[in-house]
């Protein structure tokens, strides 16, 4: 059998959209999409990106041992210096993902298999998204309660909130000058999510696109 | 189109674009901007619908969105408010509740019989039992607004959140001035008006006066070039929630605005007066013929008589005859009068002013569908009229204006208090709770410079209260107002012996209806609402309630604040229901394996929130065959099922095994690495509410399993007892970041030996045995299970690497015959073996005694879940206990179903929980609830079919099949898949 060890939780759905498909960590992953580039809104499938989650009472401790910058406040997140992003989601949990090139969650989830007292390794398999485009902002709010025209960036603030009845991870950025949201959820609630958020960004005159039209900052290896 | 006025400033309609559209199936043609009945005024139509019960004829009386006796149906859309929807090109129009058009209607023949309707005639046409058919069956065919079209489309309305920081509701003069003032302090505003276009009363409520329109105007172009107000037109704020949440219901869609500090101006509805026929078309409020002047430039009648009791009705006639129509008579129902302006003017032009006067009845014209003649008399000090003195003075419309009842339905919500001011006449606000403010005539304040300051005072106060620095006057957050006026009569009510003077025109209730109703005990205000039907047709009792409130307090000998109002629930104003639904979202989760499911036919079922294969479905067969050929696959050779949506925690730590002893009701500190063993929960009362299948990888390492609809209130449950105990160990959810399939059946070793490197014997791998390995090169963990009854593995992989898992599986089976089985077929073969499902053979009250778990109970430990109730109630009687039963083999009849009653002699002795026809044992078989008299083997019951018939079932022992678990066995297996090559 042909079948890739590692398939999007949204593959089935993104296969039947015209556009150009490359592969990312082993992953089959939409890169780009034709006349997408200035949509108002365009949403990308950014599960191919390696990610490993940790909780526990010494996680945050075991991560500084492991050289990952720790955001020191709750629902904060800070950049990974060879790209990608750490994510404290409470107290004492954490997701770390990579950019599209570099390798650290790989790295944590092998360093993890025997943990230290206190360290829960956690198996990520979400739903990773971006949500780029001047019309973003309509179609969250269209999909969620928190009022992200408050939500300031600049404090690298990560929102666990809920949308259209799916636990969510929410992060607003700035990448190379734009806003975008990365998102992540239950990759089992995948298809319901992604098929109703492009319903809703093709109303607004957006749809989706490649993993290489989100505006990731080349500076640090297409990192967020 | 003789009605229309020459052009006016600030008119709405654009002159330039002619509209055609139908009614009733006259052709007739308005302008852009015009609303139905503004087009059909201009058009010289009168009777524009008929009225709810007695189907008289109806035109204009708010011209504000409460006109509900003007509906009408465009195609499929259904009660369209004439008085607020704009026409079309093409529009077909026909009035709703009518029974041969709105000319001919011949259920006016009602009319004449509403003697015989007295007041509560429902309640008491529906008390006899035996005339209830007769009467169901004579109102539904009466009764009914417009024809419903089924094939109508879903209509997708989209729903949305939105935040400010000060919401003005009413753009009004005083909500513009508020706006302006609370954005000028620095807040940023969203302004509200149910309008097109902003202006409220300022905009037509202009007694002859130009420059108010002049300063209204320039409230309007400070809004639009404000960058802090963002204003909504055409939207009603249609409820208040707690902390600020509003509803704004658009045209096309619904926007749940948080605000942090609301200002109230929602204004006042102009109330009728209640005297003989005041319903005919012509007879309208004053404010809507100001409207219908100002805003749609259509002259509302050549001769009028105003009927007034406040400087309102004076406005009204200046205005009226600024614009052609003769005023033949102010009826000024106050015996006194305080000289004015307005006054003044009134007089200066030759209006007749009939001091002390009401307006004792409207005479008809001819042909009904219009008013002849006003006829006026004196107004004792009583209040009584005194009809002996009677004039009649010919005209074609009526213009009321006796007074206001405050839009007070959100401030009711938002918990503000409101005390009756007898001056004004009028509940005002006494207290408002923090962040909500209000101002203008829901503030009791009428005057027009009067309404800016409020407005003004009320902005800064909500800009205030936000930490914005304004002026401390601004901290007074309710407005004494100008009491040198009431805006409102204390009763505008003009009793006739023969009646027809109504109160409420959505639902036809008559003056005499309410001392009726009070007469027979519905004498509190929301008893006489519900008896009467007061305030319960579409508007609400937007025109209904303060007159009904006025009549109760007179014939009880209290005052209108010791009455009281009805209870204001949201939504205050009808919301369609696409609007209510919006999208619909309904989220669904899939396994990563469900294209594959997809892809070989599978039938989806809904099993909580998850899309499972029930079956795949074979060409030409039959869904019962389709299962049936499932397990027979299992039974003997190999299936393959996705479990991927059972629960599946992982738990780590020293005191990971403590907490499982806690949790379940068996024992775990001793369970060996590498083993696994069938968990049971409880809760604190003992009732069976999961189960599932704890494994230890290492000795501070479990991963176990729970039900497919318990995961997320297990894992929820689990995480608050892990806090709440504060032990060493740490609780992770893997349920959907796992996947997991149930490789099962006498091939299903042979066929996981091609993809693992791992030894199946059954002495290195044996029965509920726990193995971590890679299959297919796929990083795994293995669960030899038996929940089916056959040889079998669970297999759990990373979600993202299941489709692979799936398709090597498939295709190392395929030397095999494997066969993919849905969950029918899994609760079927389990069934077979007597396992029971928690939720299906069990419900919110069974015990482990009940559905003979009692095997799984270590009632030894020292604590768990449910435990202390366990204790308690072993002391009490058995009342059911879970048994098998079998039927005949020969039985060839209709087969019991689940929930069908167990009977002993002529008494409920039971239910089924399950049942199925077992093709290994060629009969049916199941498990049933019964009576524990009832449970011995080998007795027999009688299980109730649908139809009422009986059939005879037998106590049998379980598991069905396989008792003594030989399927396990590697000698039995071996000699299976010797058979099978």
């Amino acid at each position: 059998m042909n079948t890739p060890l590692r398939l999007s939780p949204i593959d089935a759905a993104l296969r039947s959209l015209q556009g150009h498909w490359g592969e990312v960590n082993g992953m089959p992953t939409l890169m780009h999409r034709p006349r997408a580039a200035h949509w108002p809104v365009g949403i990308a499938d950014l599960s191919s990106l390696t990610r490993f989650g940790v909780k526990g009472a010494n996680a945050a401790a075991w991560l500084s041992q492991q050289g990952i910058p720790v955001p020191q406040r709750p629902n904060t997140w800070r950049s990974l210096p060879p790209g990608g992003l750490v994510a404290r989601l409470g107290l004492t949990e954490f997701l770390i993902e990579d950019g599209l090139s570099s390798n650290v969650a790989p790295q944590l989830a092998a360093r993890c298999q025997t943990p230290p007292a206190r360290v829960y390794p956690v198996l990520r398999q979400d739903l990773a998204l971006a949500l780029v485009g001047d019309r973003t902002q309509e179609l969250l709010r269209q999909t969620c309660s928190v009022n992200f025209q408050a939500v300031d960036v600049s404090q690298h603030p990560v929102v666990l909130t809920s949308m259209i009845g799916v636990t969510v991870t929410i992060i607003p950025t700035e990448m190379a000058g734009q806003l975008v949201y990365r998102l992540w959820c239950d990759g089992t609630f995948g298809t319901y999510f992604w098929k109703t958020l492009i319903e809703m960004a093709t109303e607004l005159g957006g749809g989706a696109i490649g993993v290489e039209q989100v505006p990731f900052n080349t500076a640090s290896e297409r990192g967020v | 189109m003789s009605h229309r006025l020459p052009p006016l400033p600030g008119e709405w309609i654009d002159r330039s674009q002619r509209i055609e559209f139908t009614f009733e199936g006259d052709r007739l043609w308005g302008y852009a901007g015009d609303i139905i009945t503004s087009a059909l005024w201009a058009s010289g139509r009168r009777t524009l619908g008929r009225s709810f019960k007695y189907h008289r004829p109806r035109g204009i009386l708010s011209l504000a969105n409460h006109d509900v006796n003007v509906l009408v149906q465009h195609g499929q859309q259904l009660n369209l408010r004439a008085d607020v929807t704009p026409i079309a090109a093409g529009m077909v129009l026909s009035a709703v509740n009518t029974n041969g058009g709105v000319r001919s209607d011949r259920n006016s023949v009602l009319d004449f019989f509403s003697p015989f309707l007295p007041v509560g005639f429902y309640y008491k046409a529906f008390h006899n039992r035996r005339w209830f058919p007769f009467w169901e069956r004579l109102i539904r065919n009466i009764s009914g607004l417009g024809a419903v079209d089924v094939s109508t489309p879903h209509l997708r309305t989209a729903k949305r959140y939105d935040f400010c920081q000060v919401l003005v509701i009413g753009a009004g003069v005083a909500g513009l001035a508020a706006a302006i003032a609370a954005a000028e302090a620095g807040a940023e505003v969203v302004l509200v008006d149910e309008n097109p276009r902003v202006g409220g009363s300022g905009c037509y409520q202009l007694g002859a006066d130009d420059r108010q329109a002049e300063q209204v105007q320039a409230l309007v172009q400070a809004v639009q070039g404000c960058d802090r107000i963002r204003v909504y037109t055409s939207t009603v704020a249609a409820g208040y929630y707690a902390d600020h949440w509003v509803p704004l219901v658009e045209p096309d869609r619904m926007t749940k605005l948080r605000a942090k500090a609301v200002i109230m101006a929602n204004g006042a509805y102009e109330q009728p007066a209640v005297f003989r026929n005041n319903d005919l078309p012509g007879v309208m409020l004053a404010s809507a013929a100001q409207r219908l002047i100002y805003r749609y430039a259509v002259k509302p009648m050549q001769r009028a008589v105003v009927f007034t009791a406040n400087r309102d009705g004076y406005r009204a006639a200046l205005d009226l005859a600024k614009h052609g129509v003769e005023v033949r008579a102010i009826v000024e129902l106050r015996s006194h009068l305080t000289a004015s302006e307005l006054t003044q003017a009134v007089t200066a032009q030759g209006m007749p002013i009939y001091l002390g006067h009401c307006l004792y009845e409207a005479q008809a014209s001819p042909a009904q569908d219009g008013v002849a003649a006003a006829v006026v008399c004196p107004v004792a000090a009583n209040g009584e009229p005194q009809p002996q003195f009677r004039q009649t003075i010919a005209c074609d419309g009526i213009v009321m204006s006796v007074g206001w009842a405050p839009a007070a339905n959100l401030l009711y919500q938002a918990g503000a208090k409101l005390r009756f001011d007898e001056s004004l006449q009028q509940f005002v606000p006494d207290w408002l709770p923090p962040g909500i403010f209000a101002c203008g005539r829901v503030n009791g304040v009428y005057n027009f410079q009067q309404k800016l300051q409020d407005g003004k005072r009320a902005g800064l106060a909500a800009a205030a209260f936000l930490g914005y620095a304004v002026t401390p006057t601004a901290a007074h957050s309710v407005w004494l107002g100008d009491r040198t006026e009431s805006p409102s009569h204390p009763w505008p009510i003009i009793e006739h012996p023969a009646g027809k003077n109504f109160v409420d025109f959505d639902e036809d209730l008559q003056y005499k209806d309410f001392p009726n109703a009070i007469q027979e005990g519905f004498d509190n205000i929301e008893l006489l609402k519900r008896f009467t039907t007061v305030g319960m047709g579409p508007s609400q009792g937007k025109h209904a309630n303060m007159n009904a409130l006025r009549i109760l307090a007179k014939i009880t000998g209290k005052t209108p604040g010791e009455v009281g109002t009805t209870t204001a629930r949201p939504f205050f104003h009808p919301v369609p229901m696409s609007h209510l639904a919006g999208r619909g979202f309904s989220p669904e989760r899939h396994t990563p394996l469900h294209e594959r499911h997809a892809a070989l036919n599978a039938k989806f079922m809904l099993a909580g929130m998850w899309r499972r294969p029930e079956y795949y479905q074979r060409p030409g067969k039959r869904r019962e065959e389709c299962i049936l050929a499932e397990a027979n696959a299992v039974r003997h050779g190999v299936g393959l099922i996705d479990v991927g949506t059972l629960g599946k925690l992982e738990l780590h730590g020293p005191d990971a095994a403590e907490f499982l002893e806690r949790v379940y009701t068996g024992r775990f500190r001793n369970l060996k690495v590498g083993m696994s063993r069938y968990a049971l929960m409880l809760d604190e009362s003992g009732v069976v509410i999961d189960d599932g299948v704890v494994a230890r990888f290492s000795p501070e390492q479990f991963y176990f399993t729970t039900t497919t609809g318990g995961a997320t209130a297990i894992y929820r449950e689990l995480s608050r007892l892990n806090t709440l105990w504060q032990l060493d160990c740490g609780l992770v959810n893997l349920t959907g970041a796992q996947a997991a399939v149930n490789l099962a059946g006498p091939d299903s070793r042979a066929v996981l030996a091609k993809l693992t490197d791992l030894d199946l014997s059954g002495a290195a791998f044996p029965y509920l045995g726990v193995r971590a390995a890679n299959v297919a090169g796929i990083p795994a963990r293995l669960m030899r299970v038996g929940f089916v009854g056959e040889w079998g593995y669970e297999i759990h992989v990373p979600a993202e690497s299941a489709p692979a898992l799936w398709d090597a599986l498939m295709a190392a089976g395929a030397d095999w015959n494997i066969t993919p089985f849905g969950v029918e077929a899994q609760r079927l073969l389990r069934l077979e073996k007597g396992h029971v499902i928690v939720g299906q053979d069990t419900d919110g009250l069974t015990t482990p005694r009940e559905a003979n778990l009692t095997w799984a109970i270590k009632m030894e430990k020292p604590f768990f879940v449910g435990q202390r109730s366990l204790q308690a109630i072993a002391q009490r009687p058995l009342k059911q206990i879970l048994v098998g039963f079998m039927l005949d083999p020969n039985y060839t009849g209709y087969p019991p179903q689940e929930c069908h009653l167990v009977i002993d002699g002529n008494d409920i002795a039971g239910r089924v929980t399950s049942v199925a026809y077992s093709p290994t044992l060629s009969r049916y078989i199941g498990l049933a609830y019964v009576k524990p008299e009832l449970a011995a083997l080998g007795t027999t019951f009688s299980i109730r079919l649908s139809d009422r018939s009986l059939v005879t079932a037998r106590v049998s022992p379980t598991p069905f099949y396989d008792p003594d678990n030989q399927r396990q066995q590697e000698t039995v297996l071996t000699t299976l898949q010797e058979v099978s090559i």
